[in-house]
């Protein structure tokens, strides 16, 4: 086997510190577009598995009720017939909304528990078992209460009823949610008291929630709401997932595009940095050609300089990305991202490496940047070592 | 032995550097290549290390045709055969002495034992050892030329390629220079040394002078 050849090695190191301003700006163009592009998959990852857990914790079937197309309320008188078809295991009605808090430049979902129903969500089960609330209280999303107390609204909100009238409910407390993304903006209230704000009558409702005992008999069931009530919109959570991740993934793309001429342009500065070769350089290859070294022995010696530099900047571009997202928490990126009801997003990501996605960053930036350092010492060394040097 | 077989060149831009020369070097002979700037001198030195090829004709050392090698043989022909010391030394700035002098064994990946006996002993011939770690930019001319050498002599080649070695240098500079190829001629090497430093004339120790106008021999 052929030994390492650490000459070779510490002249590249030489090198790269011999022509330090070139390969220190090289390196921070490097370093700052690993560590975007970085910035950009790792949000990405993260909020997708924040999205996907929301989404899981769905209910199978949401059916609503449409008024010349339009959504309207659902009569919970339903209730009782859609349990006697075969398969449903249970329905809940809900009462939620958006509630526009436009002196505040945000918007909150309102949601509404009634301790006695069955919920279709952990989050609210838990709050529906362990917090008594009564009508005139709610309990609010971490990102609710920063917002509401910005505003001076620390102990209680006043809410703006249909008719005009306002309605003082005091905050009772502060929740947490199985995803972040889900807690960060809600509102859990009293299920008649949100009827009032809503204007909603009694027993109306936003949407049913329906579980089936079978999740191979989802289609079936659908398929027999629609038919007793021709009205009613009936969608399955993993339509409404494909819809949701469609939507997601296309503001990806989106980004992406945006992202890519950015590179682009990058690549461009690195390109030119790297392969106009200075004449100082043009000669320092034809000198050793000159005094023996081989071509393959120039580009070996090139590899090294450009690999030692690309991995080096590499691993700090990932290693700031890492800092920025998980750390800092990506400001400015993930909003980017979110189709978010409040101006500010503050829950955490959650952390994901995706070595996939560390496997195309580096594919992205380390070879490319070896291609780039020599192709152009190539062309020098297979010239006339005398018509380099003269 | 070098032998020089009917050799042209002409450059891109259509300059007649040599025309039809026919030239041959014993094994241990100290030649001075003499003529005026662009007769042609150092066109022949570099053809002799494969840094350039011929137009026509065709250049054999050791009976090896050296202008009909590939590159990378060529390279490796330099490498164990020739120490070329160049006019305006080639050396590289912004290395340090010592460095410059390895870098012809750097693609040998010698041990590390062999290497430091091979660069001491050519830095204490060259007196160059007390400079070691200077970088190169900031030696005299003297000095420089003295590396250039070491850099040269490093590989122990049996051929020396001298262009012009006097030429940045003043009369006590160029007297030790003298003196140094003094003792590589005495080490029984093929020195080819290309001038029009009047200097190199009268030395007892030069075995030939050939002259060289136009591109053309005119007396060896």
């Amino acid at each position: 086997m052929k030994k390492i050849n650490f000459y070779l090695l510490e002249y590249a190191i030489n090198y790269i510190l011999r022509y330090k301003s070139k390969n220190i700006f090289i390196s921070i163009v490097l370093t700052l577009l690993v560590a975007i592009l970085a910035s950009f998959f790792f949000v990405q990852n993260s909020l997708k598995l924040e999205f996907e857990s929301t989404l899981d914790a769905q209910p199978q079937i949401i059916i609503t009720n449409q008024k010349a197309g339009r959504d309207t309320t659902v009569d919970e008188k339903v209730i009782d017939k859609l349990l006697n078809i075969n398969g449903v295991g249970d329905v809940v009605s809900r009462v939620w909304g958006y509630y526009d808090f436009s002196h505040m430049n945000a918007k909150f979902i309102l949601v509404g528990i009634d301790e006695f129903e069955n919920q279709d969500n952990a989050t609210l089960a838990s709050i529906a078992q362990n917090v008594d609330l009564n009508v005139s209280s709610m309990l609010v999303g971490q990102g609710v209460k920063k917002t509401l107390s910005n505003s001076y609204y620390r102990k209680y909100f006043n809410f703006i009823l249909p008719d005009g009238e306002s309605k003082k409910i005091y905050i009772a407390g502060t929740f947490k949610a199985t995803t972040q993304f889900e807690s960060n903006d809600m509102i859990v209230m009293n299920k008649d008291t949100l009827r009032n704000i809503f204007g909603y009558k009694k027993q109306e409702a936003t949407d049913l929630a329906v579980t089936v005992n079978n999740p191979k008999e989802i289609a079936s069931v659908i398929l027999k709401i629609q038919n007793m009530y021709p009205t009613f919109k009936v969608v399955a959570r993993k339509d409404l997932k494909t819809v949701l991740q469609s939507q997601f993934n296309t503001k990806s793309s989106l980004f992406l595009i945006l992202f890519m001429v950015s590179l682009f342009t990058f690549f461009m500065i690195i390109y030119d940095k790297s392969s106009g070769l200075s004449s100082e350089e043009k000669k320092e290859i034809g000198i050793l050609k000159a005094i023996g070294w081989r071509v393959e022995d120039v580009l070996k010696a090139r590899f090294y300089e450009a690999l030692i530099l690309s991995f080096f900047s590499y691993i700090i571009g990932i290693i700031i990305a890492l800092f920025f997202v998980y750390i800092l928490n990506a400001p400015i990126l993930k909003n980017i991202f979110i189709d978010y009801h409040t101006i500010e997003n503050n829950f955490k990501l959650p952390f994901v490496l995706d070595y996939e996605t560390l496997l195309l960053l580096f594919l992205l930036s380390v070879p490319v940047y070896l291609f780039a350092t020599i192709i152009p010492s190539w062309r020098v060394a297979t010239l006339d070592a005398d018509e380099v040097i003269r | 032995m070098i032998r020089l077989e009917h050799i042209s060149k002409i450059y891109d831009n259509d300059i007649v550097a040599l025309d039809d020369i026919n030239l041959i070097f014993a094994e241990g002979e100290l030649v001075i290549l003499k003529g005026v700037s662009g007769s042609g001198k150092s066109t022949i030195l570099s053809l002799i290390a494969g840094l350039l090829k011929p137009t026509k004709g065709d250049v054999l050392v050791d009976k090896k045709h050296i202008s009909k090698l590939p590159d990378h043989f060529c390279s490796q022909y330099r490498r164990d055969n020739i120490g070329f010391i160049f006019q305006k030394y080639n050396l590289i700035p912004t290395l340090s002495v010592v460095d410059n002098i390895l870098l012809p064994l750097i693609p040998l990946n010698l041990d590390e034992k062999e290497l430091h006996v091979k660069l001491e002993s050519v830095m204490k011939m060259f007196s160059i050892v007390h400079k070691k770690d200077i970088i190169v930019k900031n030696l005299s001319g003297g000095e420089q030329q003295r590396t250039a050498i070491a850099r040269a002599n490093v590989n122990n080649p049996k051929i020396i390629l001298a262009d012009e070695p006097t030429a940045n240098l003043d009369e006590k500079l160029s007297l030790e220079f003298i003196k140094i190829l003094k003792e590589l001629k005495s080490l029984n090497k093929t020195i080819i040394i290309a001038t029009h430093d009047p200097l190199f004339f009268d030395l007892d120790f030069v075995d030939r002078i050939v002259e060289i106008h136009n591109g053309k021999l005119v007396c060896s």
